[in-house]
């Protein structure tokens, strides 16, 4: 556990260093600005990793991460401020750019799997994809306006 | 992305991976987003895009060998989980409200099922038989094909067409996504937080990409896109499942039986 632990935040650090120059490079945030905010968005991970292994339900890390995420930064948790100024200091999107990196790296072994794909199977998943987004859209949208939230 | 963020023994020291990502990051970051107009919309190009592709180039050089794909897949669980731990803390906020857009948010799961309408005629009109029920009864993430394996075998019809499914979502996902719902929410009238609400259907990249589009093209309603799209995708985690169970793979046998003997007669 305590080894897992230690492997969890070298490996969350090296990201961070990582999404933490991206966010200098790209929306111009100082490293020295941003580094409370990853730090305690590292320390959410941790407690949902932990938390995943500590309780013997089958219920994912990310999970418990989103939840507790949404826990200390709700308006009602004491000290809640602190952590969305914190965090803000850290871009979404610089978040995302080292995970796609990463992500197309992984996915060059995919890679000749699809290249076995048929043009048809092509069109059909493009229509899957599209189909699903769509629909999900549409629905959002007449129950939001029905709501008056839009 | 498999729950296997357990195991992460040494992955840290994997240097020559963390370095590739570092300057992919460094090169595409200071790149930028474009915006391409197109018509009426915008197509955006944002870094995680060129990151994805430079990424997938980066393993065809002998800078990457197999190691080092191996070693990014449960990296990019890690990273997931430092994503959807920032997507936490901008939903907590703005907990009233993603509360009062509830009835949207779960509702819309059901929307998922607009594939089965759209693709499955697309498929059989392509003359394919029961890899569609496999291709077309969801996005096809991994509970979804574990659903398939469990139904019908992994040598099945409908096996065979879910993995389909899976590796397109997987290779072209995140780029499909991000590229359709940056032009889709500049065309259309509907709202982007209907879209935002949409971004979160598929896998934790694919959401990245399509609501980071959406940031791009509307920064004035970022807070509320986020929000709107994480708590989609948690509950795209925890029901998508049932609905696929319950509904979409029942609804789409059902079509799929209609429109073939529909086919047979004519």
């Amino acid at each position: 556990m305590l080894k897992n632990i230690q492997e969890w935040i070298l490996l969350l650090g090296v990201f961070g260093i990582i999404a933490i120059i991206g966010n200098w490079i790209g929306y111009d945030i100082l490293p020295v600005s941003a580094l409370p905010g990853m730090i305690v968005l590292v320390l959410i991970c941790l407690s949902g990793f932990i938390l995943r292994d500590l309780i013997p339900i089958n219920f994912p890390s990310i999970a418990y991460i989103s939840i507790i995420g949404v826990l200390v930064s709700m308006p009602w948790m004491p000290g809640s401020e602190k952590v969305v100024e914190w965090t803000s200091q850290v871009e979404l999107l610089a978040l995302a750019t080292p995970i796609l990196a990463y992500a197309g790296i992984a996915i060059g072994r995919s890679w000749t799997d699809f290249t076995k794909l048929g043009w048809k199977t092509i069109i059909v998943a493009t229509f899957v994809m599209v189909g699903t987004f769509i629909g999900s859209a549409l629905i959002a949208e007449v129950i939001l306006r029905v709501q008056g939230i839009i | 992305m498999n729950e296997n963020a357990n195991q992460v023994h040494g992955l840290w020291k994997d240097w020559r991976l963390h370095v590739l990502v570092l300057l992919t990051v460094i090169i595409t970051e200071a790149i930028g987003t474009f915006r391409i107009p197109l018509g009426p919309g915008v197509i955006l190009l944002l870094p995680m895009l060129y990151a994805l592709i430079i990424g997938l180039l980066l393993y065809f050089t002998p800078l990457v060998k197999e190691k080092q794909s191996k070693t990014a897949e449960p990296i990019i669980v890690l990273g997931v989980a430092l994503l959807l731990a920032k997507i936490g803390v901008i939903i907590g906020p703005s907990l009233p409200d993603v509360i009062a857009a509830g009835p949207a948010l779960l509702l819309q799961e059901l929307g998922n099922l607009g594939t089965i309408f759209l693709a499955l005629p697309v498929a059989i009109w392509l003359g394919m038989r029961r890899e569609a029920i496999g291709m077309t009864h969801s996005i096809g993430r991994e509970p979804n094909v574990g659903l398939i394996m469990d139904k019908y075998g992994i040598s099945s019809p409908e096996g065979r067409g879910v993995m389909a499914m899976y590796i397109f979502g997987t290779v072209f996902g995140a780029v499909f996504l991000g590229l359709l719902s940056g032009l889709l929410a500049t065309i259309t009238p509907l709202s982007p937080l209907s879209f935002a609400m949409a971004s979160g259907v598929g896998s934790g990249s694919m959401m990245a990409a399509a609501s980071g589009s959406l940031i791009a093209a509307f920064p004035e309603m970022e807070t509320q896109i986020i929000a709107f799209a994480g708590a989609s995708n948690l509950l795209s985690l925890s029901t998508g499942l049932w609905v696929s169970i319950f509904i979409g793979l029942p609804l789409t046998e059902k079509l799929y039986t209609i429109m073939t003997r529909k086919r047979g007669e004519q």
